[in-house]
């Protein structure tokens, strides 16, 4: 039974707010997509260099980020490192939380492209007379992030919907932490996650539509 | 055949009225258990003994209930943000959960009368050097999400124009990020906080006085269109507090001040 008379009307006044919401998700998501590759290009660099600690720190940050839940690594982002007097506003917390899981999950995406770059091309590389550096830098980085663009999409993806956990940690000015907020007040629960959710997909899909369209663009053959 | 096509007919439309004419009121006493949605992350209102039980003046408050409609009581937990959808859903007949009877709710959920009023007061991490509400301006100030006092405190914030307000979801995670120092202070019913400044989980915080916030009615909430049952919580209420049992339970739970239900110069 479901006994419930939706009033769009209620929610519709309150579109705005929600959009703003949407406008920090997409914040969040980016800086913490753009931070993530760049943590995953050195944590791949790390995994490839011949150092046994680097490696090991590497492969510590990886496990911890794929095998745990987003909801504990931004829990403890927020109440973790606060038990130590560290203090991070929720936005902040959020951040870090979701960039360490993209970098874990990039690194080991990029893991994947390498594999599929034949090793003779570095070889090549250095016969022509490239640093090692010169190599990894002009011939196999850009090789694994066009190959890797696609999956990235998929973790940009997964930003965004992360966002959504930011509630556990006090954030407020997010799509999903408006939401709440919003619902709290007017108590319009239903039609107020109708309405997230039709953003939230209005927005992901939006990113995988444009990102096809930049791949099939970029990556003529 | 006529005749089989006719008691099927007959049968089909008694059905029909059976299940027209019975409220929400009889559901429940017909099924025999009353689902009450209570929160347990709220000392004293609910919360779980050692035994992972709970209990709690709204836990006592439900049973009460349930006697009264001579059926058993079942406790469903919700956090404070999934009230409403428990009893939309239907997992839940009525809410127990120390919701404050706002108009701007009344216009999605049914009320009852008031059966509890709560202060605020302000609960200050000792290092912040919080003294009092006005002393809160300027600081990272935060309370539980979906809250009567979460929603005046982020108000105030917004009109002092400096600081910063964060919602958290839980109470326990409230006074966690109090005690840590990521707030600097809250406001919180007076209740809880002396409740979980008690407790010794959360050191250096203390209760440093009231919020001036209107004091907070709070409403047992049915859904909006069941008279019959909102009817009987109403008449509940009343009985509650004239056999004095809501005394009782409030000597029982909380202790001190009996806080008085009737607004001056109002009808309701």
């Amino acid at each position: 039974m479901f006994d419930y008379t939706f009033q769009w009307n209620q929610v519709l006044v309150r579109l705005p707010k929600m959009l703003d919401g949407a406008l920090v998700t997409m914040e969040v998501a980016v800086l913490s997509m753009l931070i993530g590759i760049t943590l995953a290009i050195i944590l791949t660099i790390l995994r490839l260099s011949g150092s046994r600690p680097l490696k090991a720190v590497a492969t510590g940050w990886i496990e911890i980020a794929r095998n745990t839940p987003a909801l504990f690594q931004i829990y403890m982002a927020h109440f973790g490192v606060a038990s130590f007097g560290i203090h991070f506003s929720p936005f902040v917390s959020l951040l870090i939380g979701i960039t360490f899981n993209n970098a874990g999950y990039l690194a080991e995406n990029f893991r994947g492209a390498l594999k599929a770059i034949p090793d003779t091309q570095a070889r090549a590389g250095r016969s022509l007379g490239m640093s090692q550096i010169q190599a990894f830098g002009y011939i196999i980085l850009p090789q694994m992030l066009r190959i890797s663009f696609l999956p990235m999409t998929n973790q940009m993806v997964w930003a965004i919907l992360m966002t959504s956990l930011g509630v556990t940690v006090g954030m407020n000015s997010d799509l999903y932490g408006v939401t709440q907020d919003l619902n709290a007040l007017t108590f319009r629960t239903f039609e107020l996650f109708a309405i997230a959710g039709v953003i939230f997909y209005v927005i992901t899909k939006f990113i995988t539509l444009s990102a096809r369209i930049i791949a099939s663009r970029l990556f003529r053959y | 055949m006529k005749m089989l096509t006719l008691t099927a007919a007959f049968v089909a439309a008694t059905g029909i009225a059976g299940v027209a004419h019975a409220d929400k009121l009889d559901d429940i006493i017909a099924s025999g258990t009353l689902r009450c949605a209570v929160v347990l992350d709220f000392p004293p209102m609910g919360m779980r003994d050692e035994n992972n039980v709970p209990i709690g003046f709204d836990v006592d408050y439900c049973n009460d209930l349930a006697k009264a409609l001579g059926v058993t009581a079942e406790i469903v937990e919700t956090p404070f943000p999934e009230r409403i959808p428990a009893l939309m859903s239907g997992r839940v007949d009525v809410g127990v959960a120390s919701t404050s009877d706002t108009l701007e709710r009344a216009k999605t959920v049914g009320f009852s009368i008031p059966y509890f009023a709560f202060e605020m007061a302000v609960t200050a991490n000792e290092k912040s050097g919080i003294t009092s509400f006005d002393s809160m301006k300027g600081h990272t100030v935060g309370a539980v999400a979906g809250t009567f006092e979460a929603i005046a405190l982020e108000k105030q914030v917004n009109e002092w124009g400096e600081g910063e307000f964060r919602p958290y979801q839980t109470q326990a995670d409230v006074f966690l990020a109090l005690s840590q120092g990521q707030l600097e202070a809250t406001v919180s019913t007076s209740t809880v906080a002396m409740a979980n400044v008690k407790t010794g989980n959360f050191p250096g915080i203390s209760v440093v006085g009231k919020a001036p916030f209107d004091t907070d009615y709070v409403a047992l909430f049915a859904n909006r269109a069941d008279y019959g049952l909102l009817n009987y919580l109403n008449l509940f209420v009343n009985q509650q507090i004239r056999t004095g049992r809501y005394a009782e339970l409030y000597e029982k739970w909380v202790g001190g001040d009996l806080p008085t239900l009737t607004v001056p110069n109002a009808y309701r």
